[in-house]
């Protein structure tokens, strides 16, 4: 148990359950449906390399100052399970333990392959007029990546210009989603933010872990939603945005810090290639964090505020110190729709938040 | 590929094209001369498209869904629409046309791989060399591995490959070591207009016409005419001839007609004279005519015979008076020094003219209608701020001494570029004496007054015109209200004094629209909702205005002065519901705009009236500190998204755009400490004036959750939507003048803007809203054109209508007026007498070539053919329309019109044309100039200059009577409506596969489809969804 510690990045996603709590103000009724918060939680080391074997002990979580009790826990691919479950699987209390060693390469290859199974990803291209010259590069590009999703449960692929175009749903037939690939056309304005809302909810509304990763030449000139709202919304159901964007996307300003900023709070990352080789890169990154997420759940305590709730995840003891946690920062209660005054029924949400 | 309805100017700006020839052109050797039998030949005349059709159109920008016959012409209207570019001394190809010519040139090398038995077969990697070559693509080392598969080795040749469908991946599967790759890569053979030699001399036509925009005008200019009319053409004067005026052609041409070698002219055979003398030659001289006509005034006379021959006969035969039609023309043409050309830009100029003439207005003696009197009109035109044209003939009205005059000066001024001079006001207070009838016509002081201040309120006359009853008391209430809070100084005041005004108003017009407020009590209420506001100066007297005038509404609509908010939006739900399904229905639009205020995270109304009440004075707030310091917390509740672009980037990035002041100052309001320790009477004065911009957005935000489109998204994600609306036009310069006017969109395409926000007022909001969100629903096919001023129209007329109060025996009126129209078109091919009876019914609704097309049909029985060219609402027509003309003959209406005629005469009034049309008509905000809903029973509209295509879009009144047909024959119950008809439109959008601005057939198309999907079962989910709104 020397060098055992993959880099981290800690994605930290939330997904709002089925129940509802009710909180009152005074003569108003404000409801909001909070249940279990999950979050996907990646870990490195200062190298970059991900951190394996970790145990629930060895995370801390605080809801608004507030600390929570992990309910879940999971790693990899693995089903997330009670943490006294966990605990009596490994004979021991619960109390804090070193983290495994590093995974062999032939190890990582099983870990990455049964961490994408069962996970749903959610594609977005970009066909609009700024993707024109790259256009058919970044094609074989996705059908490749779609290609070395071998073992993800489903794929979805989407495109977007002006408009959405869902190519192809939610599938396991891989076939399937290459012929949705090699069907999109380039041309029009760019709705890059109306689009990956409708993208977001569309991941939100199906069971299990989802990702989007977006491959954007970053301009929109067309969307009327801001990708503020983009973002909260998918943290509020949980999903990790991944953006990989080109050269001229990192010289475009706002492009560049929309990718960087989203990205991170969503828990994904941003990746900017300088050729289409190197968007191959960036898809076998993403497929490589994917591969190395912990699953950690709570039911959230009692908590007043009715707004945003950040969230934070540290790691306990000193020998976790020096690793980096990467997270998304906290998530927003939906307010119940059928919250005011007389309706005779009410419906809970389910699944996601929104 | 979407247009997006753009600001006049904008338009006018970008969509200037080039209409000159780009290319040398030679004609074919002799295009004059044809005879009788090679008319019959070219009419039966085809042309090889380079590979599959299917390929040839994904390439060529035409909906897979376009019939065979439409081909060519659509390529042509493409080519000279999007192909070009650039000043005219610099005209280049588009990238458009550049990738259609790359396409052509590889699908002649794949037709020649593919041989004689047209299939390009690959067994394996060898095999596959040529064709990958072509293609652009290259295999990876290991082919004939499962893992290997395709790269691009071209990128020019792999973007027409991958753009035109070529099915790479079923290639990849051979390559891969699968089966043999057989692919069909037949070309296609399609109609053509007369024969290539006509067009071309001996090119190629397909060629030919992507190197030639002047040819390919002329070419869909011609494909617009009904056939004989373009045999005729053909002859004389020649094609070659009229190739400089194809331009001319393309806009004015397709009502051109011609019967036994005469043109048939508006106004018929007792108009030929003046026609005679306004062409130079009549109407007898046949192609001459043409000629002269399409050349004189720049286009001008052109576009004046097709305004006319677009109106009704009515119209026509008022207009056609031999005092009128060569005045009015000469008025029209304007000598100019250069002359305006007609048809320069890409769209038709002039709307004004065709409104005008549509929607004039006659006394019972034929004279024109003249809202007030002549004395005004003089005073109208004679104000200094217009044009030059309208200045000139301010200036001549001096000495008018009847209405003849003023029409003849409408009628010259309907060429000036503008939306708020005399000729709309003109048409708008026409609409409203119109709607009142003549008893009870607006007096001449207040059409002065309407008039007068028609550029700033012009678009809030459209309450007046949904609401006729609305009297001149009444409207003199709402200017001085409306000029008094525009006059306020401070902009922070008059912006939140706006808003609660207009938004109070359109709850009024909701709950009046619904019948919720009596009849007998809307000018009363209307003028107590708006009278509050006129004693407005401070915040604190926003707040009292919108209070009382929101107690005064519910006064009216319930019989009580306080409501909660909960109660509140029950009654803009719709009316009570006694029976099961309504109440359910009923709780399914009110949830969805409960909805829509939760997303906005709106401050409670009931919040606001409880600290309201209480921020009376002193010893009110002390008696109920605790209440009210509960209250106060609501207000601090609100918190922005978490920001994703620092302060410093806001504005740097979103310049101009990022501006939320507004909710900046209410985020800043803390009366926790004024309802604890109230200092004084001053102070808890000036505590309630806070409130009043949280009462502006939640009674805004009742107005948006109202008229929420079907699909919205920013009203459930952008929780500063409501918030952002600007209604004193501050965030925008140029825009504070035009305060009053409908909102316009900003901010979109702006990331760091904070996300689109409305400017302007309420006027027209449901369109707008439409228009806003318009692009959450995805269409269904690739490439699909679903064009941006049409689909806002379309879920407009989905949005407003509701369904509260139709009975069953109407809804089946409904079906059968359809059912009997299409046994009648049945009946009518094999009895030539109904044939022609049914014909010239038609001819009020459909243009000449689709009139020839549809006669055709039913002359050799094709009914189908018949059926994807009669609209539901032509149908609707035909029947209303034969057994009110012929009511002897109601027996040809078959068993769907005895059924009617049964149902007419137990139930007069409920099935009555004029219940009909209001139950299940469409609102005509530009148009007709009201929100009203009326079957107006017009053709197909046009695009025209600064409306792009809503002039379809309102002329399109076929879903809701499709709908409700649907409905019927599953035996939903009425108030099912209101959640089919949003849910069905959005269908339909998502369907729609255009081709062109004026692809009127491809809304056919998309509404049957949505309708055979819904016979089919495939949207039972829909009528099966919970209570659940659609967000």
């Amino acid at each position: 148990m020397t060098k055992r510690y993959f880099q981290i990045s800690v994605i930290v996603v939330v997904i709002i359950g089925a129940s509802t709590t009710w909180l009152h103000a005074q003569q108003a009724q404000f409801q909001v449906s909070v249940d279990l918060v999950q979050l996907n939680v990646a870990v490195t080391d200062g190298k970059g390399n991900y951190v394996t074997g970790l145990k629930p002990t060895d995370f801390q979580i605080t809801e608004d100052a507030l600390p929570e009790k992990i309910a879940f826990f999971g790693e990899g691919n693995g089903p997330a399970r009670s943490v006294g479950d966990v605990a009596q699987d490994e004979g021991k209390p619960l109390d804090a333990s070193f983290p495994a060693p590093p995974a062999t390469p032939a190890e990582q290859t099983d870990t990455l392959g049964a961490a994408i199974a069962g996970s749903n990803v959610y594609i977005l291209f970009d066909t609009s007029n700024y993707m024109y010259r790259g256009f058919v590069f970044a094609q074989d590009a996705i059908a490749e990546f779609v290609r070395s999703l071998e073992k993800a449960d489903k794929i979805a692929f989407y495109s977007y210009s002006r408009d959405l175009s869902r190519a192809a749903s939610l599938t396991s037939d891989r076939s399937e989603v290459v012929r949705g690939v090699r069907t999109t056309v380039a041309g029009d304005d760019a709705a890059l933010y109306n689009s990956l809302l409708l993208t977001v909810k569309d991941a939100a509304g199906t069971n299990g872990r989802k990702v989007v990763v977006v491959f954007s030449n970053g301009p929109d000139n067309s969307s009327v939603v801001p990708p503020e709202d983009v973002a909260e919304l998918a943290q509020s159901a949980g999903i990790p945005i991944y953006m990989i964007s080109t050269r001229e996307a990192r010289l475009e300003p706002v492009s560049t810090a929309v990718f960087e900023r989203m990205t991170a709070a969503t828990g994904g990352k941003a990746y900017f290639s300088k050729n289409w080789r190197d968007e191959r890169k960036a898809f076998a990154s993403i497929r490589d964090d994917l591969g190395h997420l912990y699953s950690l759940s709570y039911y959230p305590k009692s908590n007043p505020n009715h707004g945003w709730r950040n969230i934070t995840v540290k790691l306990m003891g000193d020998h976790l110190k020096n690793y980096h946690v990467r997270t998304r920062n906290g998530y927003r209660p939906q307010p119940n729709r059928f919250a005011a005054g007389n309706v005779a029924e009410t419906s809970a949400p389910t699944g996601s938040s929104n | 590929m979407k247009f997006s309805f753009c600001p006049r100017s904008v338009c006018a700006a970008v969509f200037l094209f080039i209409c000159s020839c780009f290319a040398p052109h030679s004609w074919g050797s002799n295009p004059g001369i044809t005879s009788p039998a090679a008319d019959s030949q070219s009419s039966e005349a085809t042309i090889q498209i380079p590979g599959p059709l299917r390929s040839f159109l994904r390439m060529a920008g035409i909906s897979q869904k376009a019939a065979p016959d439409e081909v060519i012409p659509l390529l042509a209207r493409n080519v000279f629409l999007l192909g070009y570019e650039g000043p005219s001394a610099h005209v280049r190809p588009t990238e458009f046309l550049i990738l259609l010519s790359r396409y052509v040139q590889q699908a002649r090398e794949l037709d020649v791989m593919a041989g004689a038995e047209g299939v390009l077969r690959v067994a394996n990697c060898e095999q596959a060399k040529p064709l990958l070559q072509v293609l652009g693509y290259r295999t990876r080392t290991d082919c004939g591995q499962s893992g290997s598969y395709l790269e691009t080795a071209d990128p020019q040749r792999a973007f027409v490959t991958i753009d035109s469908g070529f099915p790479l991946p079923e290639l990849e599967k051979t390559l891969q070591g699968g089966q043999a790759f057989s692919y069909p890569f037949r070309s296609s053979r399609v109609p053509m207009l007369f024969t290539e030699a006509d067009w071309t001399g001996n090119k190629n036509l397909i060629d030919s016409l992507i190197r030639d925009s002047a040819l390919s005008r002329l070419y869909w200019a011609f494909a617009q005419m009904d056939p004989d009319t373009q045999v005729a053409l053909r002859q004389s004067p020649g094609l070659k001839r009229l190739a400089p005026y194809g331009p001319v052609l393309d806009f004015y041409g397709s009502r051109i007609r011609f019967r036994s070698g005469h043109v048939a002219v508006p106004g018929g055979p007792g108009a030929d004279g003046v026609w005679r003398d306004l062409v130079g030659v009549g109407p007898d001289a046949g192609g001459d005519f043409v000629a002269k006509l399409v050349t004189k005034d720049s286009g001008w006379l052109a576009a004046y015979f097709d305004s006319l021959s677009r109106v009704n006969r009515t119209q026509q035969a008022h207009f056609t008076e031999p005092r009128r039609l060569k005045p009015f023309y000469e008025a029209l043409r304007r000598q100019d020094a250069p002359p305006a050309e007609a048809a320069r830009s890409v769209f038709r100029p002039a709307p004004g003219l065709l409104l005008l003439l549509t929607r004039m207005e006659w006394e019972s003696n034929g004279e024109p209608h003249v809202p007030g009197n002549l004395e005004v009109w003089k005073r109208v035109l004679h104000q200094k701020n217009y044009a030059d044209v309208t200045r000139d003939w301010g200036k001549k009205a001096h000495g008018w001494n009847d209405s003849e005059q003023l029409l003849e000066a409408l009628v010259a001024i309907s060429r000036v570029d503008t939306e708020v001079g005399p000729l709309q006001a003109y048409l708008m207070l026409t609409e409203l004496d119109g709607g009142r009838g003549p008893r009870h016509h607006l007096s001449p002081e207040t059409v002065g007054l309407m008039a007068s201040k028609f550029s700033k309120f012009g678009d809030q006359y459209l309450l007046f015109s949904e609401f006729p009853s609305l009297d001149d008391a009444s409207i003199t209430a709402f200017l001085n209200a409306a000029e008094r809070l525009d006059n306020l100084p401070n902009h922070y005041i008059r912006g939140n004094a706006l808003g609660m005004f207009q938004s109070s108003i359109g709850l009024w017009q909701i709950l009046a629209r619904q019948n919720q407020i009596p009849k007998k009590d809307l000018n009363g209420s209307f003028q107590r909702v708006i009278y509050p506001f006129n004693r407005v100066t401070t915040s604190t007297g926003v707040f009292d205005a919108g209070r009382s005038s929101l107690r005064e509404l519910m006064v009216v609509a319930t019989g009580k002065p306080e409501v909660s908010q909960g109660e509140l939006i029950d009654l803009l739900a719709g009316p009570h519901q006694s029976t099961p399904e309504g109440q359910r229905m009923h709780q399914e639009v009110a949830a969805r705009m409960r909805s829509v205020l939760d997303a906005q995270r709106l401050v409670s109304l009931d919040t606001l009236i409880g600290l309201g009440d209480g921020l009376q004075d002193v010893d009110h707030v002390k008696a109920s500190s605790a209440h009210l310091t509960s209250l106060a917390g609501e207000l601090r509740e609100f918190e922005m998204p978490q920001p994703i672009f620092k302060k410093s980037e806001r504005e740097e990035w979103g310049a101009g755009i990022y501006n939320n002041r507004h909710t900046d100052l209410e985020m800043q309001t803390d009366l926790s400490k004024i309802v604890r320790q109230p200092a004084s009477a001053d102070q808890v004065f000036q505590a309630r004036g806070q409130l009043a911009s949280f009462l502006r957005d939640t009674l805004v935000g009742l107005n948006y959750a109202y008229y929420e489109p079907p699909g919205a998204q920013i009203l459930h994600h952008n929780p500063l939507f409501v918030r952002s609306h600007d209604f004193s036009g501050d965030t925008v310069v140029g825009m504070q003048r035009a305060s009053w006017r409908a909102p316009q969109l900003f901010g979109a395409g702006s990331p760091a803007g904070g996300g689109a926000h409305l400017v302007g007022s309420l006027a027209d909001l449901p369109y707008v809203l439409a228009q806003a969100e318009q692009d959450f629903i995805t269409p269904e096919n690739v490439q699909a054109l679903i064009w941006g001023a049409v689909v806002p129209g379309i879920l407009t007329s989905a949005i407003v209508p509701r369904w509260w109060d139709v009975s069953r025996n109407e809804l089946h009126a409904i079906t059968l007026y359809q059912r009997a129209g299409e046994e009648l078109l049945t009946a009518s091919q094999t009895n030539e007498d109904v044939r022609s009876k049914v014909i010239e019914i038609l001819s009020d609704r459909l243009s000449p070539r689709n009139l020839e097309h549809v006669q055709r049909s039913l002359r050799t029985a094709r009914a189908p053919d018949v059926l994807a060219r009669v609209t539901p609402a032509d149908a609707f027509y035909l029947a209303s329309e034969f057994s009110h003309r012929y009511p002897d003959q109601a027996d040809l209406l078959g068993q769907s019109g005895k059924e009617l005629q049964s149902l007419v005469q137990q139930y007069p009034s409920e099935v009555s044309r004029e219940r009909l049309s209001r139950d299940f008509g469409v609102p005509h905000p530009v148009l007709a100039q009201s929100y009203a809903r009326e079957l107006l029973n017009l053709p197909p509209f046009p695009a025209f200059m600064g409306y792009s295509s809503r002039f379809l879009a309102e002329s399109w009144d076929s879903n809701n009577l499709y709908w409700a047909r649907l409905a019927d024959e599953k035996e939903y119950s009425p108030v099912m409506l209101n959640r089919l008809v949003p849910e069905l439109t959005r269908r339909m959008v998502e369907k729609i596969f255009a081709t062109d601005l004026e692809d009127w057939p491809a809304l056919l198309r998309a509404t049957r489809e949505t309708g055979d999907e819904f016979r089919q079962g495939k949207v039972n989910s829909v009528l099966e969804a919970n209570n659940a709104p659609r967000n």
